[in-house]
């Protein structure tokens, strides 16, 4: 059977043009996302292999922009995740399956009454007007998410909506949305979710995810379920923050800053000089981007010239009142308390100075999560600005 | 009568409900309800101008450039800020690299399944399909590893995201080997979709959802390394364009030339215009600004005539009023057809529904003597006029296959405009303009970004006090196209293409699903 399968999927692979070199290649990238020793690719190629049935899986759209099934079709490399993907059997995804209305809800029911299946969710629950902003099938879209979410076998929220309810949820979230793990935890559904907060998601992480889920149980210690933080994140991909990573960091040290509307402004950004200035939520926001990328890794927001707005941040357990809009806003500014262990509080405009070449690992960002709270909107950010003082001369 | 209704409707961007009464096999009235609410226009409410840019791209996932576009236009118009010329044609590129993404994405993957039968390519002669494709003028693939994949696919059972499509429908119309080219070319346009977005990701940061079109002009500066980036793509992309999608598209219309003769929305057709020249001037857009009433006469849409109403909508004040004035206060009740149905306002022009899209914008540029746009019209023309055997007018183009057809030409167009528009900006570069980007002067002002999204005309309504936003709103191309009846019972545009469509089997009306995608919603 698994020879048999194993001939199969080698066509499979000849008849895309991708060669076995590559496909090892990709396991190995894949066993980096999901935080084990390249060593295991060959145990991830063969399990892919030696897989004859189609895991079955449901991607259902709630309060969303269909941002993330677009990030999927932007995945990398795609003839290589392509081929894990057809490893699924997705009988429901609203952007791009072929029925429609009856014909669709049909391929919902059949796969939950089969259970064993893996649920994604893209987009907020929206519980606002007693579950009616969004309606499908002609009734509130959360009764749909009661009858199939408890019967999955293992959740993923992709996206900050589907993680907190993201945007939806900012201040004074008029529609009522919340995230999936605050809402099944308040219907007592039990189910793990994998929380995969960024707006849109980023679709290499979910492919990693996806093959992870296949091989649920085949590797010794290779199971993201056991890796979760708190939150329900893949602590390998949401451990670190893109500051720590951010290839601007040498001129972070140097006290090198672009500046907004300056007369040296491009010039800077063609030297890549530090975003900080400019309300980076680089220090503060725990995601990977900067290695993984985006858009088959050709860039990455920071690469770009602007400011990481923190699209990544998210409170799972809060379910709306931690979400990246309220918790980021005003984007372009700079958080006013930042501190340095065993510095003391500083201003962020002269950290570069202060900071010089001590590493700066240890920057702790305050104030940040917890000023959420109480419907506040955005952190307490500079009044005064270092730059502002330097156009009006007052720089020394 | 027999009521159809399709909820959800699938291959769609958002939540939309199809209600439609069929008499004799053709539709007698329709209902169009939206089924989500997310308030965006409350979330941005005292926030920022740069802070509305980022949030408010992310209305829509497929088109996050355009709303991206259109808030930074709003912002720059309440604060009075030009941008540099180098920001222009950087917005311009970026946004045509959308264009073409969704264009290419909408009709092989989103509407491309409601024509295109891909159990019929299992039964598809191999060498016929080579001489198919090579009368057709389209590009080859090898068919015979695509149709032995699909065949395992069927085999094995589990059609993932086939299951349950319409194959077998009376209302398919194509031979297997035109349905195997499809299948291929559909496999083919997942990465063509993908190489033009790159396009954005270069000069963005990332696709969906960008990052340099900021209040003030761009962040993002040009090296000769990124323009080599962005034009090798754009190569890749216009001509796959050129050799696959516009033949594939005159291939497959002779066989729907009935679509023709159904599908006309309201008649009235509105674009505010896309693509900013040196001028600024919204006449002057590539593709230009304009209005036609029932007919191809040419005039000048006036914002301050447009009105919201809420008369069947899920909301409880802002009735009448202007987008500048407007009003979002949500209150859902219950769903009924003959009173409230839906959470997209209805807004009229002059009191009259208007049809928006990439047929308006190609009327309008049609009429308004656009050469580039005449003359991919009118071969078009020639080549369903030589398949109908009668000679068929510009008017036709007011149909479904119209609509199909005008979003295709419309591809090759932009992306033939883009290739200049890098043209532009090496030469810009070159001669040593180095100003992208201005602060605002002010902090207070009311202006809105008028502009198009890939499926139609996009307004945001931008008013700034103290620097924080106290008044938004947003009128959405779905919103002009998927509007329900307003006070005195006028029906949408998409309400109103539906009428009168024929329906083969009203428990899979598959050409009601063919009309609603049309319209790209
Ligand atoms: S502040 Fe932002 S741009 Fe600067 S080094 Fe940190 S992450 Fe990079
Ligand atoms: S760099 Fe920041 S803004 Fe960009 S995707 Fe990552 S978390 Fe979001």
């Amino acid at each position: 059977m698994a020879q048999e399968a194993r001939a199969e999927f080698s066509e499979l692979l000849a008849a895309r043009g991708v060669s076995r070199r590559d496909f090892l290649k990709y396991c190995g990238s894949v066993a980096a996302l999901l935080g084990m020793s390249e060593m295991y690719a060959p145990q991830i190629a063969s399990a892919i292999e030696s897989g004859s049935k189609l895991q079955p899986a449901l991607w259902l759209a709630h309060g969303l922009c269909t941002g993330c099934t677009e990030s999927m079709a932007q995945v990398n490399t795609p003839d290589v995740p392509t081929i894990v993907l057809d490893l699924l059997s997705v009988n429901y995804w609203e952007t791009v399956m072929a029925a429609a209305g009856t014909q669709a809800e049909e391929n919902i029911k059949a796969t939950v009454d089969k259970g064993g299946f893996v649920l994604i969710v893209e987009g907020s629950v929206m519980e606002g007007f007693n579950g009616n902003a969004l309606r499908i099938g002609g009734r509130p879209g959360v009764e749909e998410l009661k009858e199939v979410a408890p019967k999955a076998a293992a959740i993923i929220a992709v996206g900050s909506c589907a993680v907190d309810g993201g945007w939806v949820a900012g201040n004074p979230n008029p529609a009522g949305a919340t995230g999936v793990s605050a809402w099944a935890a308040k219907n007592n559904i039990k189910v793990p979710v994998i929380n995969l907060p960024t707006c849109p998601v980023n679709p290499e992480w979910v492919v990693a995810i996806l093959v992870d889920v296949l091989l649920a149980g085949e590797l010794a210690d290779g199971s993201i379920l056991k890796k979760l933080d708190a939150q329900g994140r893949p602590s390998l991909i949401f451990g670190q923050t893109i500051h720590d990573n951010c290839p601007r960091r040498g001129h972070f040290e140097n006290g090198e800053f672009v500046v907004y509307g300056a007369a040296d402004q491009a010039e800077k950004e063609a030297k890549g000089w530090c975003l900080y200035q400019m309300g980076c939520k680089g220090p503060q926001t725990y995601t990977n981007c900067p290695l993984v990328r985006w858009n088959k890794a050709v860039n990455w927001c920071v690469e770009s010239g602007s400011p990481c707005i923190g699209c990544g941040t998210a409170d799972a357990l809060k379910g709306g009142t931690g979400n990246w809009v309220d918790a980021g806003t005003p984007f372009l500014g700079r958080a006013a308390n930042v501190r340095l262990p065993g510095v003391g509080g500083v201003q962020p405009s002269t950290i570069g100075a202060v900071v010089g070449g001590v590493a700066a690992a240890g920057l702790v960002v305050h104030g940040v999560a917890s000023v959420a709270k109480g419907r506040v909107k955005g952190v307490p950010t500079e009044t005064e600005k270092a730059y502002d003082m330097k156009k009006k001369g007052g720089d020394k | 009568m027999a009521r159809a209704v399709i909820d959800p409707v699938t291959r769609i961007e958002g939540h939309l409900r199809v209600e439609v009464e069929v008499d004799n096999g053709v539709v007698k009235d329709a209902w169009v309800s939206g089924g989500l609410y997310r308030g965006m226009e409350t979330v941005l409410l005292d926030r920022q101008p740069t802070d509305a840019f980022y949030i408010a791209q992310r209305i829509c996932g497929v088109c996050p450039i355009s709303h991206g576009h259109a808030s930074t236009m709003g912002s720059e118009a309440a604060l009075g800020i030009k941008i540099p010329n180098n920001a222009r044609i950087i917005r311009n590129i970026i946004e045509g690299a959308e264009t073409l993404h969704s264009h290419i994405l909408w009709f092989y993957t989103l509407t491309a399944l409601d024509y295109v039968d891909v159990v019929s390519a299992l039964s598809a002669n191999i060498a016929d399909t080579y001489a198919l494709a090579a009368s057709a003028g389209t590009s080859t693939a090898d068919f015979g590893a695509i149709q032995k994949r699909l065949k395992g696919f069927v085999d094995n059972g589990q059609l993932s995201i086939f299951t349950n499509g319409y194959w077998g429908h009376p209302a398919m119309k194509l031979p297997p080997e035109l349905n195997l080219i499809a299948v291929a070319h559909y496999l083919e346009a997942l990465e063509m979709q993908a190489e033009a977005a790159q396009i954005i990701a270069v000069m963005g940061g990332k696709f969906p959802h960008f990052m340099t079109s900021l209040p003030g002009g761009t962040v993002w500066i040009p090296t000769e390394e990124k323009l080599d980036e962005i034009y090798f793509r754009w190569q890749n992309v216009r001509n796959w364009i050129a050799n696959t999608m516009i033949p594939d598209t005159l291939a497959i219309a002779p066989f729907y030339l009935d679509a023709a003769g159904y599908g006309k929305g309201v008649g009235n057709h509105m674009a505010w215009g896309v693509f900013d020249d040196k001028s600024m001037d919204p006449l002057k857009r590539t593709l230009p600004r304009g209005m036609l009433m029932g007919g191809l006469d040419l005039t000048q849409p006036d914002p301050a005539k447009i009105k919201e109403y809420i008369d069947h909508s899920w909301y409880s004040s802002g009735d009448g009023l202007n987008p500048a004035q407007g009003e979002t206060k949500a209150a859902f009740d219950a769903y009924s057809t003959d009173a409230k149905y839906s959470w997209v306002k209805a807004p009229r022009y002059d009191e009259k529904p208007m049809e928006v899209g990439p047929l308006s914008r190609m009327l309008v540029a049609y009429v308004s003597g656009n050469a580039g746009v005449k003359s991919l019209v009118d071969s078009t023309l020639a080549v369903l006029s030589k398949a109908a055997g009668t000679t068929l007018p510009a008017t036709v183009l007011e149909s479904l296959l119209g609509r199909v057809a005008a979003r295709n030409l419309e591809a090759m167009y932009v992306a033939d405009e883009m290739g200049k528009w890098i043209v532009e900006l090496v030469g810009a570069v070159k001669g040593g303009d180095s100003s992208y980007f201005v602060e605002p002067a002010v902090d207070a002002g009311a202006g809105a970004g008028l502009w198009e999204a890939p499926r139609g005309a996009l307004g945001h309504w931008v008013s700034v006090k103290g620097g924080k936003i106290d008044r938004y709103q947003v009128v959405t191309p779905s919103t002009w196209d998927c509007s329900p009846r307003d006070a005195k019972g006028v029906r949408g545009p998409m309400e109103e293409a539906l009428v009168g469509a024929p329906i083969a089997d009203v428990t899979k009306p598959l050409e009601a699903l063919r009309i609603v995608h049309s319209f790209d919603p």
